[in-house]
């Protein structure tokens, strides 16, 4: 009997484990109004990166952030559909360096940092869209 | 070694570093913090006594960086000093040059100096160490470490690392890294098999009465990101054996490093060399102790 409850403590507590692990990154990261509210940060952070903000001249950023939350939200497991054009098109009339990538990945670095998602869960966002660089750059 | 020092410290703040440029000329500082590693005990790019697979200095694919570094490792009995430069072009070929100098400060051997220049190219083969979060494979690359014996000195008629047993007194280093940055998992992981014959870093000459030709061995790195700027870690490098005088074994560091700026970075590790000319002195402890490194760059 003793076994059995042990059997069945152990069981629940497995569960739990993995239905806190089964929680989808997007969650993790605070959900749908966290992740506008970086969207909207990085914009601020990106639009004052003298690296970068040259690029986003012509852009419509209120339609930017939005398909950004949605690449964003249906990489990490959200409850979202991406609509835009895929990244080697939508950039191919960009001159896109490493640098400038890189630049981007920063600042949205600082845009989680700003609204305090702990680092390690930023690195998982950041290593989803890190392979979009041989997409993004010539 | 104070004014050699304060020399290439000026000439790497004297080169243009041109933060936002474009050309290639400019040097784009267009790698992310801690992504262009650090300064190792030879003066490549790597962690503390690992070379890594990544290019130093901060610039990206069309562009170029470069840094002067100085690095201190105070041993129970012994003191190592690093002090030099590294040039990455195109996150391509990396080049540097280092003097160290090491120097007994304990037993009877103390005040005794051993200076030596090392001269290090590496290339990168293939791979990239953080944008193919979607494979494993890592960046990777290959370098070679030519080293100059600087002699000795305050050692009365031993002037040479010959007389105590050694075949050479200048010799090269060669290795494959591999270096990965496991993102998901904010881990670095580097693995790097050199293949050589120098005593104590080349210090003491190459090969030896107890073994004369090269071999190769295991180097690894784990660090843990912590955040943006800053990680923690832990090196192992295995080394070879091969004077009669000598007990050279393995070293190990646990490390933080710390890149506030593009411009600066700061390790600081507990370090153990292993032992170093037991047979010699008379100790019977490993020689460990503190390591701080200073890299300032673009």
């Amino acid at each position: 009997m003793r076994k059995l409850l042990l059997t069945a403590a152990l069981a629940s507590l497995a569960m739990t484990g993995l239905a806190r692990a089964e929680d989808s990154l997007f969650a993790q990261i605070g959900g749908e109004a966290k992740l506008r509210a970086t969207v909207d940060s990085l914009v601020e952070v990106m639009m004052e990166d003298e690296r970068i903000n040259f690029t986003f001249a012509q852009t419509d950023l209120t339609k930017f952030k939005g398909l950004l939350y949605d690449q964003i939200c249906e990489l990490t497991g959200g409850p979202c559909k991406y609509r835009g054009r895929d990244m080697a098109t939508a950039h191919k009339n960009i001159d896109s360096t490493n640098q400038m990538f890189n630049a981007l990945a920063e600042d949205l670095y600082i845009a989680f940092e700003r609204q305090g998602v702990p680092y390690r869960l930023q690195n998982k966002v950041i290593a989803l869209l890190a392979p979009m660089e041989k997409d993004i750059v010539k | 070694m104070r004014k050699q020092l304060a020399c290439t410290i000026a000439t790497a703040m004297l080169l243009p570093a041109s933060g936002h440029a474009g050309g290639f000329l400019g040097a784009d500082g267009g790698k992310l913090p801690l992504t262009a590693g650090f300064s190792d005990v030879e003066g490549t790019g790597g962690g503390g006594l690992v070379p890594w697979a990544l290019i130093t200095g901060y610039g990206s694919n069309k562009s170029w960086g470069a840094n002067a570094h100085y690095g201190d490792v105070r041993l129970r009995d012994f003191d190592l000093r690093t002090a030099g430069i590294g040039v990455g072009i195109l996150d391509r070929v990396e080049l540097s040059a280092a003097r160290q100098e090491f120097e007994a400060t304990e037993t009877a051997l103390e005040g005794v100096e051993v200076a030596q220049d090392v001269f290090g190219i590496k290339v990168r083969l293939a791979g990239d160490a953080v944008y193919t979060q979607d494979s494993w494979l890592p960046q990777i690359a290959v370098g070679a470490q030519l080293k100059r014996h600087g002699g000795i000195e305050n050692a009365g008629a031993l002037v040479s690392p010959i007389q105590l047993g050694a075949r050479d007194e200048d010799g090269a280093d060669y290795y494959l890294s591999g270096t990965k940055v496991f993102l998901a998992e904010s881990l670095l992981v580097n693995v790097t098999l050199r293949h050589s014959k120098a005593n104590q870093l080349g210090l003491l000459g190459f090969g030896g009465d107890e073994e004369s030709s090269a071999r190769t061995r295991v180097e690894a790195t784990v660090g843990y990101l912590l955040t943006r700027k800053l990680a923690i870690g832990g090196e192992y490098r295995d080394k070879p054996d091969t004077l009669g005088v000598d007990d050279e074994s393995a070293a190990w560091d646990f490390f933080v490093a710390w890149a506030p700026t593009r411009h600066l970075s700061v390790v600081a590790a507990y370090v153990n060399l292993g032992g170093v000319l037991s047979p010699v002195t008379g100790v019977d402890h490993d020689q460990t102790g503190s390591y701080l490194s200073f890299q300032f760059g673009f």
